[in-house]
């Protein structure tokens, strides 16, 4: 088989022969022309191990390729940066001839068109654009994204193994199934052929180092038996995890629990060797995966193997501690009668400064996930935040976020009869101008109006968008590790998978929420002000209009334990969340749930938004996940959480809670950071990240102090709101936060 | 009805555990170093510039503050917190201070009285009826030095301190110690003293001088009295532990 080396002399030869191996094989049964697919793209796709790489295992996605998420949705083709390499070539006529006619072929023949081609004209006028640098409501994402695939049965039997498992299942199927069983046993002996080669590199290389001598015995046994050590375990899973595309891990803790307790028991490594090899495939990660990916769940209820998972827990904290990089995202699902050393160990992790791990509260979720996905609690034991926070269903779930609403867009074109006050385009329906509205209840109605209009469109395009690819590919790796596509002899996409789902991103919740209050009181209720001139002022943002705008920032908003402004919140959250619960059943999805999360698009979102009724001005950022808006949050933080709880949990498929504290609450003031917390997830608190207050932080408030009213910082034996102090003392806290 | 000028909810210094603190205006005491001089006036007042102006104290009825101490009972329960009374000098409105803390007190909310010990000791009765924990001032040694750096000589708060801890209550002592203005000898000596007699006295807290917000003074209309003080330095603050320690005292920590 070709190596890296060979392939990488001509520019764009993977892309070519990929394109056209594909082309051969265009009319044969999917599942064999994906298999003779990845054939050319796994050698190409793995790459040379880099100095002081533990693990074998670097990446690079060809421009053109399959993929199910992370090189692109399917089959895919990047033209632009194909072009871009072409440019950079030496002129070539004959090779310039076959790439043109390359893009021509794929610009019909990728995924992702073949998927907009899918959509019936109620749901492509809904959903006219795919690019998010482009103003609208609502948007598709083209992915398949939300698999955390099931590695324990793959280590557990081996490559080998896995192959016998798939032939059991397989035994006597005809036609298609057949075919389907043949790719499958196809693609392992290509993982197979990834290890050997990499075993061969490393021998090659001939280095002399121990450690990368074991490492190449750990590799040529991969192909022949199933994984004996810890090292051999995580070896074949990041393989086989890339080989698959997936970048969420799961419950890493019951995978490679049992694996690290036996070789720690057994003298075979230590728990420093142990933390080394972790440290290094945190650092993979680091290198290969986007920072909002690269989930690793630890702890919670339904572990097996509790007890190994425990001890692999506490380890991957401290490596993530050691690592000091931005992925993993290593998230502890924690409930009643957890061993409390993991619950410590996080918060002393996290009080060095570190983002993770994340906290996830099982007494919460597990109860809340059961309701929202229609499951048994029993089930919903395997509930799994992904990505940046959005809960599928370990081993037998998909739930792609493959969608994206603006909120704050949708209420912004509801005040202007559907249309964009920035561009001045129709966007969704007409319902009617807003000086016409006789009651709040008619401007709720359009919000609501507009809202419905593009989740509706947006559930039938998450099912076509699986339909669409599974029409293509079996994604067999996905399918291997997916738990019931054996026994049902189906691809993952075709009927294998248990739970085909979705879930919606959705961004400016509370920031309608505020949006929403203001509006009410100021020209509904106390009718300081008419429609139109808040209209008028908003369009100007608020220049000449300084005084509205303080009144409207100065009435109640989300986030202070108001009853009127967190009950507002509650509606629009119960809103957008229970509508779009119920669309599922109308596409056939398993569930389509709402999740409120946290990545930049809040800030993407925000630039296309005008100014909003709460005094927010144009193009400011979004409030984060279920935030309260920036800095509006100024009673303190046991009123922040309160704000929290009071948005149901039982509707959607996880909402993101982000939260600050000062060093010295993880230090001298541990107690009280642990009653807050405690206080707080016994109230209902489903989720907490938790950070250090640093010194970017406190710079930025000095820069923007609005954005920062709820920054609180320790002055000699006082609390004290940052933004409330004294330049000179602000500086003063500067120094000391770098000395902490 | 009273006037209250902050309320401030997960308060984390005043007092055990996660506390809601209700600021009372109003004080009897002018002290140096005073960071809140807007307490100092019974009355609301309004800051003599900005716009709009911003303002310090609105009448809240018992009911009204007790409904938003309320709000963070799961909060108090779980750390062992509570309501904080402090101000001003939260008993310079004595009947709306003692309304709160029997309220509370009738809730099962824990109830700490910051004070800084300057009230008619007719008060005692009802005071150590209703307060879990004293957070008592001990600002200066010396009936003179005390007048001088505060308007009211040492005697009245110590007074009042030796009868709450002789009628069994308990207190936690709060020292602001400014370098050069009263961290003499004879004042660590007091404090060592204080300890040793009254098991009452559950810590000592030792809080470094720091300087406060100038423009608060600005706003208010008033002139920053100088103190000419500087913050205390580490080996400063080494040196009051030193003494602490030679002089005996007890259950002290320096903040
Ligand atoms: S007792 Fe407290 S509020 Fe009153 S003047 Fe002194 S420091 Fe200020």
């Amino acid at each position: 088989m070709p190596t890296l080396q060979k392939t990488a002399l001509r520019p764009l030869a993977t892309e070519l022969e990929f394109t056209r191996v594909y082309r051969e094989n265009r009319d044969v049964h999917p599942a064999i022309r994906e298999w003779r697919c990845l054939e050319v793209l796994l050698p190409a796709f793995f790459q040379a191990m880099k100095p002081g790489d533990l693990f074998a295992g670097r990446i690079r996605h060809p421009l053109c390729g399959f993929s199910t998420q992370p090189g692109g949705f399917g089959y895919y083709c990047h033209e632009a940066a194909i072009r871009n390499v072409l440019e950079s070539s030496p002129a070539d006529a004959a090779l310039r001839e076959h790439v043109e006619a390359m893009l021509a072929f794929w610009r019909v023949e990728n995924t992702t068109a073949k998927t907009r081609a899918a959509y019936p004209p109620w749901v492509s006028q809904a959903l006219p654009v795919d690019s998010l640098a482009i103003v609208h409501p609502a948007y598709p994402l083209y992915r398949l994204g939300g698999t955390q695939l099931d590695y324990g049965r793959l280590l557990a039997l081996g490559i080998p193994g896995m192959k016998a498992e798939v032939s059991r299942n397989f035994e006597g199927a005809e036609g298609g199934e057949a075919a389907l069983g043949e790719a499958l046993c196809g693609c392992l002996d290509l993982l197979a052929d990834v290890a050997r080669r990499y075993a061969g590199e490393i021998r090659d290389a001939g280095s002399a180092m121990g450690e990368v001598r074991s490492l190449a015995e750990a590799l040529e046994s991969l192909p022949n038996r199933p994984p004996r050590t810890f090292r051999e375990a995580a070896q074949l899973f990041w393989l086989a995890s890339w080989a698959a595309g997936s970048w969420n891990y799961g419950r890493l803790d019951e995978v490679l629990g049992p694996f690290l307790a036996r070789d720690l028991d057994a003298g075979l490594l230590d728990e420093a060797a142990a933390t080394d090899l972790l440290v290094s495939l945190w650092k993979l990660m680091d290198a290969t995966v986007p920072c909002w990916d690269a989930r690793i769940i630890v702890g919670g209820k339904g572990r097996e193997n509790e007890e190994a998972g425990d001890r692999f827990a506490l380890l991957a904290m401290e490596a993530t501690r050691r690592a000091r990089v931005i992925v993993p995202q290593l998230t502890l699902r924690f409930h009643d009668g957890q061993n409390p050393a993991l619950m410590a160990k996080a918060l002393d992790v996290l009080a060095e400064g570190v983002t993770f791990p994340m906290l996830y509260n099982d007494e919460v979720n597990i109860p809340a996930a059961a309701k929202a996905m229609g499951i048994s609690e029993a089930e919903a034991v395997e509930y799994l935040p992904f990505g940046c926070g959005e809960y599928m269903l370990w081993k037998k779930g998909f739930a792609t976020p493959s969608g994206a609403i603006n909120l704050a867009k949708c209420l912004e074109i509801a005040l202007n009869d559907g249309r964009c006050p920035i561009s001045g385009k129709v966007m969704g329906p007409r319902t009617g101008e807003a000086a016409s509205f006789a009651s709040f209840e008619d401007l709720w109605r359009a919000y609501a109006a507009q809202v419905e209009y593009s989740v509706a469109a947006l559930t039938a395009q998450e099912k076509i968008e699986y339909d669409t690819l599974g029409r293509e590919a079996p994604c067999l790796f996905t399918t291997l590790l997916t738990d019931d596509c054996l026994s049902r002899r189906k691809a993952a996409l075709r009927g294998g998978v248990r739970y085909l789902a979705g879930t919606l991103e959705t961004y400016g919740n509370t920031d309608v929420a505020d949006a929403l209050t203001a509006i009410r009181a100021a020209v509904f209720e106390n009718k300081t002000e008419t429609m139109e001139s808040l209209l008028t002022a908003m369009g100007n943002d608020w220049e000449e209009a300084e005084g509205l705008r303080k009144h409207l920032l100065a009435l109640p908003k989300y986030g202070n334990d108001d009853d009127v402004a967190d009950a507002m919140a509650a509606r629009v959250h119960d809103h957008v969340c229970g509508f779009t619960r119920d669309q599922a059943a109308a596409v056939g999805l398993a569930y389509y749930l709402v999740v409120v999360i946290n990545n930049s698009m809040n800030v993407a979102l925000g630039k296309m938004v005008g100014a909003l009724p709460d005094g927010r001005k144009a193009g400011d950022p979004l409030a984060n996940g279920n935030n309260p808006v920036a800095g509006r949050d100024r009673q303190g933080v046991t009123a922040f959480l309160n704000s929290l709880v009071k948005l149901r949990t039982d509707h959607h498929a996880g909402a993101v809670q982000n939260m600050k504290f000062s060093k010295s609450m993880f230090t001298a003031h541990r107690p009280k950071l642990e009653a807050l917390l405690s206080g707080y997830f016994a109230a209902g608190g489903a989720q907490a990240m938790l950070t250090v207050v640093n010194r970017g932080d406190l710079e930025a408030a000095m820069r923007g102090p609005e954005k920062w009213g709820h920054l609180m910082v320790r002055v000699g034996g006082f609390s004290a709101r940052f933004v409330e102090l004294p330049n000179d003392v602000q500086r003063h806290i500067l120094e000391r936060t770098l000395n902490e | 009805m009273g006037i209250v000028f902050d309320l401030q909810r997960s308060a984390l210094q005043d007092g055990p555990g996660i506390r809601t603190t209700v600021f009372l205006k109003g004080c009897p005491m002018r002290c140096r170093w005073c960071h809140n001089p807007e307490s100092w006036e019974l009355e609301p007042q309004s800051a003599v510039s900005g716009d709009p102006p911003r303002t310090w104290g609105r009448e809240w009825s018992v009911e009204e503050v007790m409904a938003v101490v309320r709000k963070d009972r799961r909060f108090h329960q779980v750390s062992g917190g509570g309501m904080t009374l402090s101000g001003g000098e939260p008993t310079r409105q004595a009947d709306f201070c003692l309304a709160l803390l029997e309220a509370a007190r009738g809730e099962g909310i824990h109830t700490c009285l910051d004070t800084c010990g300057c009230f008619p000791s007719n008060l005692l009765d009802r005071l150590l009826r209703f307060v879990d924990l004293f957070l008592y001032d001990l600002k200066a040694t010396g009936e003179e030095r005390h007048r001088e750096l505060t308007g009211i000589p040492a005697s009245v708060p110590l007074t009042n301190l030796e009868a709450i801890l002789e009628r069994g209550g308990k207190v936690l002592l709060r020292c602001p110690m400014v370098p050069g203005v009263n961290d003499f000898e004879e004042h660590f000596s007091a404090i060592a003293a204080l300890s040793r007699k009254h098991p009452g006295i559950t810590g000592i807290e030792i809080l470094p001088y720091h300087r406060s917000g100038e423009s608060k003074w600005a706003e208010l209309g008033m002139d920053a009295p100088d103190l000419g003080a500087r913050e205390p330095e580490e080996g400063q603050k080494k040196a009051w532990e030193a003494s602490l320690q030679r002089l005996g005292a007890l259950r002290w920590k320096i903040l």
